[in-house]
């Protein structure tokens, strides 16, 4: 547990040097502020232009729901990119035979990060939510935001050989984020062409109010980090 | 001769690394995306999706590809070779740019974009702005995570008053801002002469800045003074 703390402690160190930490910390909030204050205006702005009822309000939930899985996904793309840097220069091999191991150093720079994600979202997700939300649907929704956020920090890491494919990675793997907007834009069953990825399942849980629908977003989720999790290992 | 060669070198790396498989992921998602939205809406959509992805890729690559470089020493390679900075610059942005602009063709034509070769310039001309903009701030960071940040700012600057623009809701003096001469050219109009010095302008400023900063990385490059 020692050997997890300290491992946490260097890499917030390394961030805080690169002033990501100072950015990375009131990102949600900021995020937040964004789409509870500004989101309305803009609506009230463009309805007001186009002489429309509403334009953007019917999808005040997708927002939520986006809202769900920005906290972890950047938290975890932050740890991501460090240990993406620390398997380049081959530190990561280096520190996987201390007595920190392979597991605490995922427990370090996932683990802890994704920890850490949920709470700010389980605290914030209330404050700047747009539509109503039971106390159950939030601790779910972020629990899922959650996993979502380390399959995205598991595919750049578990894809890429350096930090160049790395980026390259980063751009196709946000787009797994965006399955949660299908479910609200297409109606008919065409939509499921995206039932693997997990966040097509939150943004139906999000679409159709139907909790029911995050069970398998959190299968999904399992069978993604697992699968994610052995490749990287043995790419390590 | 030489920038021939750094050219071909540069689109094998980038080839090798997977940017080609990447855009033409990317390009088929947006094509998907721009079967997807109403008719009305396909020519601005197109201006979106090239403007914020293609002809933006060197301000989200270059960080990543000068890191890469440094940790395999290829610019203290480069300091001893006869390469000048201008030749290195002008293969990234070039090899670069191809890629911005192969995909570019597909989105432009996908959304029946009228001005073709306006809209290909305009992507080419982005391309150019943002790489060297990656290229100035790459030289100077150690990180990934310190290039996303300080990318950040020039993405607000870029990014927000050339989509206002291509909307018309930007005050009519910045119609001259060079980015929303750039979003005007890649959403298809024909910018104004002045709008072109201006950008020409920042090109020169832009290719003078990052010819400083590479040679300053090259000259400070392996712990010692060149």
């Amino acid at each position: 547990m020692r050997a997890i703390r300290s491992s946490f402690f260097q890499m917030l160190a390394y961030m805080r040097r690169d002033m990501m930490l100072f950015a990375a910390c009131p990102a949600p909030i900021l995020a937040g502020l964004f789409f509870r204050y500004a989101i309305p205006f803009l609506e009230a702005v463009l309805a007001d232009y186009f002489h429309m009822p509403a334009i953007i309000s019917p999808y005040y939930r997708l927002i939520d729901v986006l809202f769900v899985m920005i906290t972890p996904t950047m938290f975890c793309f932050v740890s991501a990119m460090v240990s993406l840097e620390e398997a380049d220069e081959k530190t990561a091999a280096y520190l996987f035979i201390t007595p920190l191991g392979r597991t605490g150093y995922l427990s370090a720079r996932l683990g802890l990060p994704a920890v850490i994600a949920f709470l700010v979202t389980v605290i914030l997700l209330p404050v700047f939510k747009l539509t109503t939300f039971s106390s159950i649907a939030i601790l779910l929704l972020a629990a899922c935001g959650t996993l979502q956020g380390v399959i995205v920090a598991l595919l750049v890491a578990a894809l890429s050989s350096n930090r160049l494919e790395g980026m390259a990675i980063t751009k196709l793997s946000m787009l797994t984020v965006f399955g949660a907007v299908i479910p609200f834009f297409v109606k008919d069953s065409i939509q499921y062409a995206l039932c693997p990825l997990p966040s097509f399942w939150i943004g139906k849980a999000g679409s159709e109010n139907t909790l029911l629908y995050m069970f398998p977003a959190f299968a999904l989720s399992a069978i993604w980090i697992c699968f994610l999790l052995k490749w990287y290992l043995r790419k390590m | 001769m030489r920038l021939g060669s750094l050219f071909l070198w540069d689109i094998r790396f980038q080839a090798k690394h997977g940017f080609y498989f990447l855009y033409a992921v990317l390009t088929v998602l947006y094509v998907a995306v721009l079967f997807a939205v109403p008719e009305s809406w396909k020519e601005k959509t197109a201006a979106i999706l090239i403007f914020s992805d293609p002809a933006s890729m060197g301000l989200f690559f270059m960080g990543a590809i000068i890191l890469l470089e440094k940790s395999q020493h290829t610019p203290c390679a480069f300091a001893v070779s006869p390469v000048c900075p201008m030749e290195y610059i002008i293969a990234e942005v070039s090899s670069l740019s191809a890629i911005s602009l192969a995909a570019a063709v597909v989105l432009a034509s996908a959304a029946g974009a009228d001005n073709l070769h306006i809209v290909l310039l305009g992507t080419a001309i982005s391309s150019m702005i943002f790489t060297l903009f990656g290229i100035i701030i790459a030289t100077k960071i150690s990180s990934l995570n310190q290039f996303i940040l300080w990318t950040v700012p020039i993405e607000i600057v870029c990014f927000g008053p050339a989509i206002l623009h291509l909307f018309k809701i930007t005050p009519a003096w910045l119609r001259y801002y060079p980015v929303n001469v750039c979003m005007e050219m890649v959403s298809g109009g024909t910018p104004s002469a002045m709008g072109i010095l201006i950008v020409m302008a920042l090109l020169a400023i832009l290719f003078i800045l990052s010819k400083h900063c590479v040679l300053k990385m090259w000259s400070s490059t392996g712990g010692v003074k060149l």
